[in-house]
């Protein structure tokens, strides 16, 4: 990654382009604007952005169309820009191999906090450095498979050990039903929800202080859970 | 008429004058003639004026013949012999006529009744149709029952370009015209097509219904069908305005919704509009001071907030009324949206307290989080919109037998007197006109989410004041879940 992360920017509204342009540039960021789905997928080869934002509703071409043909040649983070009324193409955006999202109207305080999350080091490469995870009052140690808890050994069972894996070495993202279901029980799981809200019950029954208000993780409502270190 | 009928004349007479035969000596010959008398009665009571009158003629015969001296003889000797013959026959004439009348009346009288209970129980069935179709599908019936009808249609006018065969256009233009039952061929030799114009100040029909060949003639069977298609015409014309009366009533309601939003737009969407640009000129200007200019842009950000959430209302309101809301509903915990919908107004209303009591071990829920986190939210919001700053607002969830509820509770002024009912119409607002952001549709969207699934949204007063809103959702029994990390 370069000393300055460069952004590219896809969104068909010029005012929302200016508004996210002005904002990112004022963060130290360099950005590279596009008004089309054609025209965005031709930056993208070009500057070799280290995180794309999509609006999902461009006028050439669908979203989730350019999220899995960019997905097939570049593992560059993606931010999907959606309106309210596109509940199920944000998730499908994200099951598509989008990274996150923000819903419009979007603060600019919220906007900030994803794009620094997105920009992070990826879990992968960060593993391999640093063994543990920390979060609130818990401690995961990934070489000895530990968790403690203030100093307190938890005894996790293992499908509950790998769903918090999976959590916390993604702090600050979106991860999907689908995404979790698929990573933790494999693909004959990816419709039952069910077991996947249980485990995560469970989970917070023995990580989170208050479990009904969770501060760790956190639901996504009809979208999946985040994980707030 | 049968000659089967006439056999009993035969058999009876003669077999009286067979029994009578060995009692000639016993019975006086008045008596025996009075005997014949009944036994033509009985005949005429029985099988009406033909056989009466044939066993009248066949017991003056045989009377004659038989028991009137010369025995064996027709022959009549004595005058006084004749006469009580011939009164004989006269009698059995005239009581077998009687009797056969009486019997025809009340067969008639029968068969009216019957005819009538019919039609009663038509007009008793036409009374609970809401369409066409349905009075068509009660003429059905009731056709099929009273007369042998079958394929019978009820078609408006509009449908005569292409009818179903046999019919055809200008048969059934032809039956409208003449204002009676018209009777035709049908398709095969044994039915008759029948075709009644139903006509009243609603859209002309015509009732066409195929009749066996024997029944279609008669003068009874055209009067039914008159009477009938009377009564059909009117439950037609009943269900026409009802269709009328419901496209007005739909028409009245879209236009007081249109007028509605357009006030509340008016309105609410101009009041922050215009603080908008207000604040946006002052800061242009550049010369209030910074810590002015901070709360304005603060100000301008809430003003736009509160225009987002007007708009978001207003498009719920819009899929919700439309119909075309799809609920992706799933079995999941009701703590979790609590817990994400709690989260996000905290850091809306970050001063305010909000506390949760909830507890553990409920079972699961089906619904569609994405819609009930909106009812949570527009509860809350309410609760705490019109309460007092310094007062908290409690959520309460508790396991009701079958139901879950979800109870959201302020100390503000409480409900109004009448229970609080008006405040789930569109929009209505608990202070009509009041600097409280808002356009009173949050209760009736999240009574229309709660009845969408299966539940519904209450309001009561607390003991102690301040409202408490209820969110109501049935607990269903939930699939047990095979172990899955067993399996792994």
């Amino acid at each position: 990654m370069s000393e300055t992360p460069t952004i590219l920017l896809v969104e068909d509204d010029p005012q929302i382009r200016e508004l996210v342009a002005a904002t990112l540039e004022g963060e130290g960021y360099a950005i590279v604007e596009a008004g089309t789905a054609v025209q965005g997928a031709v930056e993208a080869g070009a500057c070799k952005p280290d995180l794309l934002i999509l609006d999902l509703g461009l006028p050439d071409r669908n979203g989730i169309n350019f999220i899995r043909d960019y997905r097939i040649w570049s593992a560059v983070p993606i931010l999907v820009l959606s309106a309210r009324s596109q509940e199920i193409s944000k998730v499908t955006a994200l099951d598509a191999g989008a990274d996150d999202y923000l819903t419009k109207p979007f603060g600019v305080s919220e906007l900030l906090a994803r794009v620094r999350a997105l920009l992070r080091r990826p879990a992968a490469e960060r593993e391999q450095l640093e063994p543990t995870i920390e979060f609130g009052d818990c401690r995961i140690d990934c070489v000895r498979r530990q968790v403690t808890r203030a100093g307190e050994p938890l005894h996790l069972t293992d499908i509950q050990y790998r769903l918090l894996i999976l959590l916390a070495s993604n702090p600050g993202r979106v991860l999907t039903h689908r995404q979790l279901l698929l990573q933790i029980w494999g693909g004959r799981a990816v419709e039952n929800n069910q077991y996947l809200r249980v485990y995560v019950g469970h989970l917070r029954q023995k990580i989170e202080r208050i479990p009904a208000q969770p501060q760790h993780i956190l639901t996504e409502i009809g979208v999946g859970y985040r994980f707030q270190p | 008429m049968s000659v089967r009928k006439f056999l009993p004349a035969l058999l009876v007479s003669t077999g009286l004058t067979l029994l009578m035969l060995p009692l000639q000596e016993a019975i006086d010959l008045s008596n025996t003639a009075l005997l014949y008398v009944l036994v033509v009665v009985l005949i005429g009571s029985r099988y009406g004026r033909g056989p009466a009158i044939a066993t009248a003629l066949l017991s003056a015969l045989l009377y004659a013949h038989v028991f009137v001296p010369p025995l064996f003889s027709l022959a009549i000797t004595e005058v006084q012999y004749l006469l009580a013959a011939v009164v004989m026959l006269v009698v059995a004439l005239l009581v077998g006529h009687l009797t056969a009348s009486l019997k025809a009346q009340a067969e008639q009288v029968q068969a009216r009744e019957t005819q009538a209970r019919a039609l009663y129980d038509l007009a008793r069935h036409l009374s609970a149709a809401q369409t066409p179709i349905e009075v068509e599908e009660i003429a059905s019936r009731f056709l099929g029952t009273a007369l042998q009808a079958n394929h019978t249609r009820i078609l408006p006018e509009s449908a005569f370009a292409a009818p179903p065969p046999p019919l055809t256009a200008a048969l059934l233009q032809s039956a409208l015209a003449g204002r009676h039952p018209l009777l035709s061929a049908g398709g095969d030799p044994r039915h008759t097509l029948a075709m009644t114009p139903l006509i009243a100040s609603g859209p002309p029909h015509v009732l066409a219904c195929e009749l066996p060949v024997e029944q279609a003639g008669s003068e009874a069977t055209r009067a039914f069908l008159e009477t009938a298609s009377s009564v059909l015409t009117v439950a037609l014309e009943r269900t026409h305005f009802a269709e009328v009366a419901r496209e007005t009533e739909l028409r009245r309601a879209a236009e007081s919704l249109r007028s509605s939003i357009l006030s509340a737009l008016s309105h609410d969407l101009r009041t922050p509009l215009t603080v908008m640009v207000g604040l946006a000129d002052t800061l242009a200007l550049g010369k209030a001071s910074p810590e002015r200019q901070k709360s304005m842009l603060g100000a301008l950000r809430n003003q736009a907030l509160s225009i987002n959430q007007l708009v978001t209302n207003l498009l719920d309101m819009a899929r919700l009324r439309s119909g075309t809301i799809e609920l992706n509903q799933e079995w999941q915990p009701i703590d979790e949206v609590i817990g994400a919908t709690l989260r996000q107004v905290r850091a809306h209303w970050k001063e305010r307290e909000v506390t949760l009591d909830i507890p553990s071990g409920l079972p699961p829920l089906r619904f569609d989080a994405v819609l009930v986190e909106r009812v949570l939210w527009n509860l809350l919001e309410n609760a705490i919109k019109y309460s007092p700053a310094d007062t908290p607002v409690e959520l309460v969830v508790r396991r009701f037998g079958e139901w879950l509820d979800v109870m959201i509770c302020d100390w503000g002024p409480g409900l109004p007197a009448d229970g609080g009912e008006e405040l789930f119409g569109l929009f209505r607002r608990g202070q009509a006109e009041s600097s409280i952001p808002g356009v009173g549709l949050g209760l009736a969207i999240a009574r229309s989410i709660a009845e969408a699934h299966g539940g519904q949204v209450l309001a009561e007063n607390r003991m102690g004041g301040g409202a408490c809103f209820r969110l109501r959702l049935p607990l269903g029994s939930a699939p047990t879940l095979s172990d899955l990390e067993d399996e792994t």
